[in-house]
């Protein structure tokens, strides 16, 4: 038994654990593990401005400084950093605690780091209000139905105060109880109708694919392969553009770097079509066959500090 | 005209909610502005001003509620008037320390302060510890209340008594009046739901000091014990105030029988199993426990829709009802926690939740019953503790003016709510992107009903004034 682990403590001291990777790599795990989350180099704008070129557009001191202690920076009133603070929605980005070195190291990345292909589409500032439809439509229709019927319910009892009578008790309580079992019979058949759909993963349900998250303050990864820590960000590899295929069973097992998040999916139509919370130390399995095709959008649902609303990806269905 | 003088307590909380109600509306208009687009310069101050508008507005109609309930009791009971006076102190030591960490710390965790958001968040540790301690003083001093309360009940009905057991067995000797019926169920409740509070509370303190972190699955279903609980107890404190007072305008009784003692001690049971339905989408939950939250939370609406709304309908019903300000806002109550209970229950449908879950059919659901429930039920009780000992002269028609502002400025804004629900917009967005741009214009109607609701609530809340200055001078 000690043997064992005493080997196993051996295996993992001479393994190359994700820390020590190449020399030369610390600028790009930092960035992976500590910025892209805000940033991009050339996919355009996300919580902070894109960093492409960002080595031409300002001094070197000034980004050692600004990398090193944006806080400190933006309170001690550098002009620079509170312009850049305004326009970004005034979210100040965070002090990592940085040494000057990693900075370095990052700064080097950032200019090494060939902009992404894709250059940032050209920017949609308005879309029409979507058509309501699916079963967001029918629940809006049976909650306002049943408002109006309370509604006329309570303006006729408020009416007839107008003929004041003394009302026969015994003939109410008979009302109640066949009130009583209309209410009964009613909400166990709604029971009974929905509970089998409710979405938790079942017994003999086989996904074509899984596809792994992992949600961070402020955005999603996907990978193949589980990242349970930020230590795992930037070895273990990601999907930078998730392609699905229509009407295949996949499954995501989502999960969160820091704080809850929530994995809404938004089909097509831009309607919430499935949706399940990133919660820290746990993976939900949500099952999903999506039906139509085209792109899809990721919002994150539950609220995760001053980047909340930010916080999205894309997905596409062929 | 007789007139009863009011208690310098109940006057002082009147003060209090009459005071902050306001200037938490008009953190509500903020929001729903820079959701609209109209003032982007304000954008940083959204969050924290959700914080301090959901705290804050839970507090307050928790503690209004608690003050007519204890208020009500006192026809009952003898309460000692220490513990009232400890309350006061205490709320507002709590929301002293609740707008410092918000308005000089910038703390926006979120009305229930999700683990570990409070720790992880853009904002200073300090502000952090001191929204855990205003909790912890708020916690405290409720706690202590629904204790004492409790106690001022036990020395006039035991337990057992209290919660009308001896009606099931065909005695009614005690006479139990439904007020009392329903506040110690909710008092109950409440101690459960602030035990919760106090183990998250501990947590929280014990990863501030040793760093032990705790368990994101656990703190949430403690969170939400907590929260959900909290909220529906308030609501039910409302009631049990109706239950107390529409009798007096219908010119008829509303006794407690054998019906009203099942429902009610169901109510009891359900209520603390019903939070469930807040997890429904962490699937890692345990799936019998989803399904119960389910049932639990259907099975919720029939004692409140076929034993208290039927029985305000049957004691209404073509009686010689005398409609004012106070009757008309007790009747409308109902229909708001009424409507607002189908919401609730159409979202707690497992399925169904999938689509909203976070989105902002939640927040309509709840502000239905809060504001059209709740906050018509208190205000209403104010209105009539206050007319009662000052028994000045009642201007129907301006009254019914005051009520037809509040009520459309209140279900117009509501109605926003629920159509972005149905449009999958999500809660909590200070921004809304642009798949979801439609959300802004919701937002836009919704910052001009919420005006004409504070319209209203401000003169109606003059003409409790009038009265609350007549009545201080006569106070107990
Ligand atoms: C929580 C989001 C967030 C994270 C994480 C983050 N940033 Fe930022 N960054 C911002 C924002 C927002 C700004 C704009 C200035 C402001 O508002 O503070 C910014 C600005 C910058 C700028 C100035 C850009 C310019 O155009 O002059 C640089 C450089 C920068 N960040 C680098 C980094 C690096 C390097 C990291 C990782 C170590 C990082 N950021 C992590 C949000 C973030
Ligand atoms: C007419 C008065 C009110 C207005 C205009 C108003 C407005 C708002 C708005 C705009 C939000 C944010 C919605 C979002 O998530 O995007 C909100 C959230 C909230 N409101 Fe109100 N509200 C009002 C009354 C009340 C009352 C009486 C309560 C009593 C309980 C209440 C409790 C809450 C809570 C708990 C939240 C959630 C905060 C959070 O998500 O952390 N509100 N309100
Ligand atoms: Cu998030
Ligand atoms: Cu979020």
């Amino acid at each position: 038994m000690r043997i064992a682990s005493g080997l196993a403590l051996l295996f993992i001291l001479a393994c190359p654990v994700p820390a020590a990777a190449a020399a030369g790599d610390e600028g790009r795990l930092l960035y992976e593990r500590q910025c892209a989350a805000c940033h991009t180099i050339g996919e355009g704008d996300r919580i902070g401005p894109d960093l492409a070129g960002v080595n031409e557009r300002r001094p070197r001191d000034w980004l050692l400084s600004f990398v090193t202690g944006p806080d400190r920076m933006i309170a001690a009133g550098d002009p620079v950093a509170v312009r850049l603070y305004e326009r970004y929605n005034r979210i100040v980005m965070p002090n990592l605690n940085l040494s000057e070195e990693q900075a370095g190291q990052l700064l080097e990345y950032l200019a090494l780091a060939a902009p992404a292909a894709a250059a940032p589409a050209a920017a949609v500032t308005e879309l029409p209000r979507p058509a309501l439809a699916g079963p967001q439509s029918r629940v809006l229709q049976l909650f306002l139905v049943i408002s109006a019927v309370i509604v006329l319910v309570f303006t006729w009892v408020a009416l007839s105060t107008r003929n004041p009578v003394e009302v026969d008790v015994h003939r109410a309580y008979s009302i109640r109880r066949v009130l009583f079992v209309i209410a009964v019979v009613a909400l166990a058949g709604l029971l009974v109708l929905t509970l089998p759909k409710a979405p938790y993963a079942r017994a003999g349900a086989e996904p074509a694919r899984v596809v792994y998250v992992a949600a961070r303050q402020f955005d999603f990864l996907f990978s193949e392969e589980p990242i349970v820590s930020t230590a795992e960000v930037g070895i273990v590899p990601t999907l930078a553009n998730l392609v699905l295929t229509k009407d295949e069973l996949v499954e995501f097992r989502v999960t969160s770097l820091d704080v809850n998040h929530g994995f809404g999916l938004y089909g097509p139509d831009r309607q919430i079509v499935a949706q399940t919370q990133a919660m820290p130390g746990y993976f939900n399995r949500l099952l999903f066959r999506p039906l139509a095709p085209g792109e899809y959008k990721v919002f994150c649902l539950e609220y995760c500090a001053a980047g909340h609303h930010l916080m999205q990806v894309r997905l596409t269905v062929n | 005209m007789t007139t009863r003088p009011a208690s310098s307590q109940l006057l002082i909380w009147i003060a209090i909610t009459f005071l902050l109600f306001p200037v938490l509306i008009l953190l509500g208009i903020l929001m729903r502005s820079i959701q609209a687009g109209e003032i982007s310069a304000l954008q940083p101050w959204f969050y924290p001003a959700m914080t301090l508008h959901g705290v804050g507005m839970v507090g307050v109609w928790y503690v209004a509620a608690m003050a007519c309930a204890a208020d009500v009791l006192s026809r009952h009971v003898t309460l000692p008037p220490a513990l009232g006076r400890l309350a006061i102190a205490g709320t507002v030591l709590g929301v002293v320390l609740l707008l410092a960490c918000v308005l000089l710390g910038r703390f926006a965790a979120g009305w229930y302060f999700l683990y570990p958001l409070p720790l992880k968040g853009e904002w200073p540790l300090w502000s952090a510890v001191t929204f855990l301690l205003s909790l912890t003083v708020l916690g405290a001093t409720w706690f202590i209340w629904s204790l004492g309360l409790l106690w001022a009940i036990s020395r006039r009905f035991s337990l057992g008594q209290a919660l009308g057991w001896h009606y099931l067995a065909g005695r009614t000797d005690p006479v139990l009046p439904p007020s009392v019926l329903i506040t110690t169920v909710s008092l109950i409740a409440g101690v459960a739901a602030l035990v919760s509070a106090v183990i998250v509370l501990a947590l929280f303190y014990l990863e501030l000091l040793t760093g032990q972190a705790s368990d994101a699955l656990l703190m949430k279903n403690l969170t939400f014990f907590f929260g959900h609980t909290l909220v529906n107890l308030a609501m039910y404190l409302g009631v049990a105030v109706a239950y107390e007072i529409l009798p007096e305008y219908a010119g008829r009784p509303w006794k407690t029988n054998k019906i009203v003692v099942v429902s009610w001690n169901t109510v009891l049971l359900i209520v603390l199993v019903a939070y469930f339905h807040h997890l429904y989408m962490d699937f890692v939950q345990p799936g019998i426990l989803q399904y119960i939250g389910q049932v639990a939370s259907y099975a919720s609406a029939i004692p409140a829709a076929v034993v208290t709304i039927f029985g305000a309908l049957l004691l209404v019903y073509r009686s010689r009802m005398r409609w004012n300000l106070a009757s008309l806002l007790f009747f409308l109550g109902l229909v708001g926690w009424a409507i607002g209970g189908v919401g609730a229950v159409i979202d707690s449908t497992i399925s169904v939740n999938a689509r909203l879950h976070n989105t902002l059919w939640v927040p309509a659901h709840f502000h239905t019953y809060m504001v059209a429930g709740l906050a018509f039920l208190v205000i209403g009780y104010f209105y009539h503790r206050c007319q009662e000992a000052a028994a000045l002269r009642e201007s129907k028609g301006y009254h019914q003016l005051l009520i037809v502002l509040m009520t459309a400025g209140a279900y117009g804004f509501f109605l926003m709510f629920y159509l972005a629900g149905a449009f999958s917009v999500p809660r909590r967005f200070a921004v809304y992107p642009v798949e979801i741009g439609h959300g802004a214009s919701f937002a836009g109607w919704a910052a001009l009903f919420a005006t004409l609701f504070l319209v209203g609530f401000v003169l109606t809340a003059t003409e409790v004034g009038r009265r609350w200055r007549a009545a201080l001078s006569s106070a107990t």
